[in-house]
């Protein structure tokens, strides 16, 4: 009883510490509110199902989802424009989990020129 | 060179190959190949679900299991040979971070745990007579294994 516990909870434990994959589809998962954000591209994963990108900002490392490659593409958001120490203003929704530093990219302005991934939506 | 860096790299050049790199960036090949994926999933699902209940003894009536596993082991046997190259193919996109997950590695687990639950049963049909409670158990532990592979395949893409 004890050791199978005990070998259940560090397996849970494991399940619950890493989250290298975090799949966001749709929007239920972020807050209502318009937020933005402006850092340096620090990394990006480009591809389905949806691209990943790192910022460094002043606080600190966040986590910004863009589109899959028909809408990046769509949005004139090509690959050569988000490399690593691209200066960017990312307008979007922030997850509504406290404190993590986490949103999804509705429009993305570089040098000025903005970049909408979603025209239907008010960004 | 330790065997885990020598798998980083090895599931690197997966990703890397252009074939997936193709896949990655697609605009409807992705979701397609992610619908066969599903389309596997239920065929398998469905048929072993249905053959697991009989051998657990509900709608005993209905037929004998022998016959039913004519039926259904071919609908589930169609249902894994797609399941499986349509997973391996969503794997390859990222095959780096889905390795690295608990969650995705459970799964693993818990698809090898009900394969060999189902290989084990198809070797005992050879064996005669059947114990009928240790293959109530098997369809039993066959319906749990895949609910479990189903719904840790699901947590992979929220976690």
């Amino acid at each position: 009883m004890t050791r199978s516990w005990t070998i259940a909870r560090a397996f849970l434990l494991r399940l619950a510490q890493i989250a290298p994959l975090a799949g966001h589809h749709g929007w239920g998962w972020a807050t209502g509110e318009e937020f933005e954000l402006a850092g340096t591209v620090k990394s990006v994963r480009h591809g389905n199902p949806h691209g990943i990108m790192r910022l460094s900002t002043p606080s600190g490392e966040w986590t910004v989802e863009i589109g899959q490659p028909w809408r990046n593409e769509h949005a004139g958001l090509t690959p050569q424009l988000l490399r690593p120490g691209t200066r960017l203003l990312v307008h979007g929704h922030r997850s509504a989990r406290k404190g993590e530093r986490l949103m999804k990219a509705e429009r993305i302005v570089i040098a000025g020129k903005s970049y909408n991934l979603y025209p239907d939506r008010p960004s | 060179m330790t065997i885990g860096a020598t798998l980083d790299r090895v599931l690197e050049a997966v990703e890397q190959a252009g074939p997936v790199t193709a896949l990655r960036e697609s605009t409807f090949a992705y979701p397609l190949v992610n619908a066969l994926h599903i389309i596997g999933i239920a065929l398998l699902f469905g048929a072993i679900v249905a053959l697991d209940l009989r051998l657990i003894g509900w709608r005993r009536t209905a037929g004998s299991a022998d016959g039913f596993a004519r039926l259904l082991v071919p609908v589930a046997g169609a249902g894994l040979a797609l399941a499986i190259p349509a997973g391996l193919l969503l794997f390859a996109t990222d095959a780096r971070a889905y390795a690295a997950s608990p969650l995705f590695q459970a799964k693993i687990l818990f698809i090898g745990l009900a394969l060999a639950n189902a290989v084990w049963l198809r070797a005992s049909e050879r064996r005669r007579p059947r114990p009928r409670p240790r293959l109530a158990l098997a369809g039993a532990a066959s319906i749990c294994l895949w609910l479990g592979a189903i719904v840790l395949g699901r947590l992979v893409g929220y976690f």
